[in-house]
């Protein structure tokens, strides 16, 4: 441990600390402009000089670049180095513009910053100043190269960090340029991190362009609810709307980044179409009659045909407390659900990962990065879980290898191996991965259930013969490798997926390894909804008992199932079925439209609330502001507005939790204080899990992590997990799975302009062995023909994906919820070349 | 850089195209295959830059930035009367950079770039070493000692009448023959 001492001040610190760290530690700020914690060192600008006066080093030196050693006496103040860093300031202003007035970065500018404090108020250089071009770098980042200081932080993070190669770092001496080879949009979805690293305004956001100054904005801690991950972010708020949403450092979770669907995804919360007010059969009222025509209706309908007339279903975007308050309501009334998947194998699959995701097993986005070995099962990162992404990359970059097992056309900023088979025989590969890598003292040790799995791996196939090499290799990495991650995606997979991850994660934990299991779930808070869903209906029973007559009533909370059902026609007659349809949602979706009762929600924004990732781990979001139409939308351009009123307009909307307890309670006199907490009493008393959960102000930043483990008895794995099976194969057959795609499929993030910008066209993926057999080329339109309806798409073909699987994204400009089910079979003769301007 | 290729590069592009294949796939190729596509072509166009990125699979960006980093590489073709104008100690102190602009402004161009009719080119050199006669223009093989701001003109107008004399004789030369 050296010890050191800086301005007078002595610490100890880690070996391998610089200086700059030291002095952070101590909180001495030394500026900086090209160090940064997650991207190192480089002693590019040599702001950060300081005087050293005894020890191994001595003189001005880059605190950066010096590891803290015993005896080093630092002083950040000596007039040497102050003098230093002055001339520094004034190097790096030589070409700069000087257009703070109309420059986005002005107010959290460190450049300005350091300018300002060290005292380089006046210009002395009279000569030409160099200039750069601009370049038109996407619809996310604005670019404005003279004011570059050259911290080389940007390429850094871009190239070293998170692999992609698109922008760099061109030219040499004075004209040194950072951009791309020509404009176009930045091939990176971790783009948006540039205007966050960027010590000054090269980099700006651009959908928040010329908005406001930081001061302006109204900062709140917040949670990304885009995907499952629960990145942590902080919202800047102006005028009742979300302007900007950046990174929030977090030890566990994202670290200093996040993805840019995260970042732009907010922007459903002031969405124009919005719907603010409540309504009956489409005309708007009160909130207070709303509640009150629903809770009479759903009185009668209970009391006449039973409470199990009426059902629930719930969301997996919905915070943890609407989530409980559901929960209790359905309990309180008799209610049928709350359901929370429309999918039901996708349920199956959360369940269990929930289930099995003991807390030995649990790992962080971080202890990710520290893995030696990464086996991926039906995980899509990129598509899936961005930031995962650049958790694999640190692993990567530090020598790490990455295995991916499956059907789609994986791709990642670096080098990985991929086992593409189609998703029926991802299981038996995944067994025989196991099979080969397990040792025979482990398989002695087993419990009997567990041997039993075991054994009845077959020991051959087809399959496996024809990717011998391959698995050969991935097994014997695996077994030589100490400190293993198992990331499993529970998308596409088929149902055995999740409970065979865990199976092998917790065998080779049994060799000695150290092992980690990485779930991701579709949902921001599906992990919650797991926990809260012991024994529901499916949705498809719900269906089926509503055209049966026997549930007369729906209740959708924050879910649209026309963004989920696989078959439009048949749930646009059942829901027309319906004596009563209430409907609770902040989304302009579909379902409104056939509402019976409207009751509009808030967003995580407004109403904050508690989120569980898909580790496990619960996290809150704060309160970023209260609520009502923006300004911008509200006053035709005019501010501040011309008309004064006494209340917030637009604001009648309540958090899902409130309308669910003011439908529980017999009369309308709820408060609206306390509920909250209320619910949360509820949930602690109900759940032992959530016992833990500390009060709000003392709610740790990280988050806390509950993980079930065992406790939850969903169902004993060796019912299912016997025998891998492969579903007959036949020449003719093709799998067609729907999948997620980092833009364009997510509803949250749909709704956002600006990423509507960086969608691409809908396509489905096919082999070219495929395409070569049905006579189809890249480009072409074909239709889809299945049981309820035909889909009609551009083909897209790939060699990097499964042979005999089509992928169709589940992309809002696609009408895919014709195809009866996520997961279906079609036969070659199903799929039709069609040409570009026939109808489907 | 965005000058169109003449139909002689473009049959050079081919050559170079053959020539790729005698390289391995290495990113430390890079630097040899783009002096042996300079060696071709006498410049880097951006249709070889990409070319090179695609054969050696890496992102045009890179090719770029390495290309961009050494003074070896150019990327404008260069013109038929190459002006060199010297800014070394003695040219400067005498002005030498005002007589940069006035080429500069004359011919359209920048230093380091080409005319659009490939006639000229712009280029800075450090010394010729005739300081006595400072400043110093080179246009081709001819040296202009005593640089001034007006002359700059003159020295153009010569070059296209010399381009239309020797395009009259020429003429008259071939109509004597015939």
């Amino acid at each position: 441990m050296p010890k050191l001492i800086i301005d007078n001040q002595e610490i100890d610190v880690q070996p391998g600390t610089k200086v700059i760290d030291a002095a952070e530690q101590l909180g001495i700020m030394i500026p900086r402009f090209c160090y940064h914690p997650a991207l190192g060192s480089v002693g590019a600008c040599r702001v950060c000089a300081v005087k050293f006066l005894q020890g191994p080093f001595k003189g001005v030196q880059m605190s950066c670049m010096i590891d803290a050693k015993d005896g080093m006496v630092v002083s950040t103040t000596d007039e040497e180095a102050v003098d230093f860093r002055k001339y520094v300031i004034e190097w790096l202003m030589l070409h700069h513009p000087h257009d703070c007035p109309v420059c986005d970065e002005g107010g959290h500018c460190l450049l300005q910053d350091m300018t300002v404090a060290g005292g380089h108020g006046l210009r002395r250089y009279q000569g030409k100043k160099r200039t750069h071009h601009d370049q038109h770098l996407g619809p996310l980042v604005q670019h404005e190269m003279n004011r570059c200081i050259q911290c080389y932080r940007c390429s850094r993070f871009y190239q070293k960090f998170s692999g992609y190669r698109d922008l760099g770092v061109l030219q040499i001496g004075e004209r040194v340029y950072f951009g791309r080879y020509q404009a176009g949009t930045l091939e990176s979805p971790f783009s948006g991190n540039l205007i966050d690293i960027c010590p000054t305004g090269v980099y700006t956001d651009k959908p928040s362009r010329f908005i406001g100054r930081r001061w302006d904005y109204e900062r709140t801690p917040s949670l990304c609810i885009n995907c499952s991950l629960g990145c942590h972010t902080v919202v800047s708020t102006r005028y009742r709307e979300i302007v900007r949403q950046e990174a929030r450092f977090s030890e566990a979770v994202n670290g200093h980044f996040i993805c840019d669907r995260g970042r732009y995804g907010f922007f459903y919360a002031s969405q124009e179409k919005r719907p603010r007010y409540a309504q009956i059969n489409g005309n708007e009222v009160s909130w207070e009659k709303s509640i009150q025509t629903a809770r009479d209706q759903l009185n009668r309908i209970s009391q006449e045909s039973g409470p199990g007339a009426v059902a629930s279903v719930g969301s997996v975007r919905s915070s943890l407390e609407t989530q409980a308050a559901l929960s209790r309501l359905c309990q309180k009334k008799g209610w049928q659900g709350p359901v929370y998947w429309i999918d039901h194998g996708q349920e199956m699959n959360v369940k269990t990962a929930a289930a099995e995701l003991a807390d030995e097993l649990a790992v962080s986005l971080r202890d990710v990065e520290q893995a030696d070995y990464i086996l991926a099962v039906g995980a899509d990162p990129v598509n899936e879980a961005p930031m995962l992404v650049l958790a694999l990359r640190q692993a990567q970059r530090m020598g790490a290898k990455v295995c991916f097992l499956d059907p789609r056309p994986i791709g990642l900023p670096f080098s990985f191996q991929h086992i593409s088979v189609a998703p029926q025989a991802m299981d038996l590969i995944l067994a025989h991965l196991l099979k080969e890598t397990i040792d025979q003292d482990t398989i002695k040790g087993l419990e009997p259930h567990e041997k039993k799995i075991f054994d009845a791996i077959p020991n051959n196939s087809h399959l496996v013969s024809s990717n011998q090499k391959l698995l050969n290799a991935v097994a014997n990495d695996i077994r030589l490798s100490q400190r293993l991650v198992i990331v499993c995606g529970t998308d596409v997979v088929s149902e055995t997926i999740p409970e065979r991850a865990a199976y092998f994660a917790r065998l080779l934990a049994k060799m000695g390894k150290q092992v980690g299991l990485f779930y991701l779930l579709p949902g921001a808070n599906a992990f919650g909804a797991a926990l809260l869903s012991d024994d529901a209906p499916t949705f498809g029973r719900i269906l089926d008992e509503i055209e049966a007559g026997l549930v007369r009533a729906l209740v959708l909370v924050e879910n649209d199932p026309y963004g989920y059902y696989p078959d439009r026609p048949r749930l646009e007659r059942v829901l027309q079925q319906l004596d009563l349809l209430l409907v609770m949602d902040y989304l302009d979706v579909r379902t409104i439209q056939d509402a019976d009762v409207f009751l509009p929600t808030l967003t995580l924004y407004e109403a904050g609330g508690f989120f569980v990732n898909q580790e496990g781990r619960i996290q809150k979001a704060s309160i970023a502001y209260q609520g009502g139409h923006p300004i911008s939308q509200f006053s035709n351009g005019n501010h501040p507005p011309r008309s004064f009123r006494n209340q917030i307009p637009g604001k009648e909307a309540q958090p899902a939790w409130q309308a669910l307890i003011e439908l529980a309670n017999e009369n309308s006199a709820t408060p609206k204080q306390g509920v909250r907490a209320d619910i949360l009493a509820w949930l602690v008393k109900t759940h032992p899990l959530f016992s833990k959960l500390p009060p709000d102000n003392a709610f740790p930043s990280d988050g806390i992590r509950i993980n079930p483990g065992k406790d939850i008895h969903f169902r004993s794995a060796a019912d299912r997990l016997v025998v891998p099976t492969l579903a007959s194969e036949s020449a003719d057959q093709m799998e067609l799975i729907t999948v997620d795609w980092t833009f364009g499929t997510e509803e949250l993030s749909t709704r956002s302009p600006h990423l509507r910008k960086m969608e691409s066209k809908p396509c489905v993926f096919m082999h070219s062995n495929d395409a070569a057999q049905l006579d189809i080329s890249e480009g072409d339109k074909v239709a889809v023909r299945s049981d309820t309806g035909i889909v009609s798409i551009h083909v897209t073909i790939t060699d990097n994906m499964a042979p005999g699987v089509l992928i169709i994204p589940r992309h809002q400009r696609l009408d895919w919820q014709h195809l009866g089910a996520s997961k279906i079979t079609v036969s070659k003769d199903q799929i039709r070349k069609i040409r570009e301007e026939e109808p489907c | 850089m965005n000058q169109e290729l003449t139909t002689e590069e473009k049959a050079a592009l081919k050559s170079i195209a053959k020539n790729l294949e005698t390289f391995n796939k290495q990113r430390g190729n890079l630097i040899p295959i783009l002096q042996m596509v300079q060696e071709h072509l006498a410049y880097l166009p951006s249709e070889a830059l990409r070319m090179v990125a695609e054969y050696l699979e890496i992102n045009a960006c890179e090719v770029y930035g390495v290309a961009t980093f050494y003074n070896q590489f150019r990327f404008h073709p260069p013109g038929k009367h190459p002006v060199k104008v010297c800014l070394g100690t003695a040219c400067h102190v005498r002005a030498g950079d005002i007589i940069l602009e006035n080429f500069e402004r004359k011919l359209g161009i920048e230093d380091g770039e080409t005319t659009a009719d490939r006639e000229f080119s712009i280029e800075r050199v450090a010394c010729v070493g005739c300081c006595a006669l400072a400043p110093v223009a080179i246009i081709g093989e001819t040296v202009h000692g005593h640089m001034a701001p007006s002359k700059v003109e003159g020295l153009l107008m010569r070059i296209e009448i010399e381009k239309d004399i020797a395009k009259r004789e020429k003429e008259k030369s071939e109509s004597e023959q015939t």
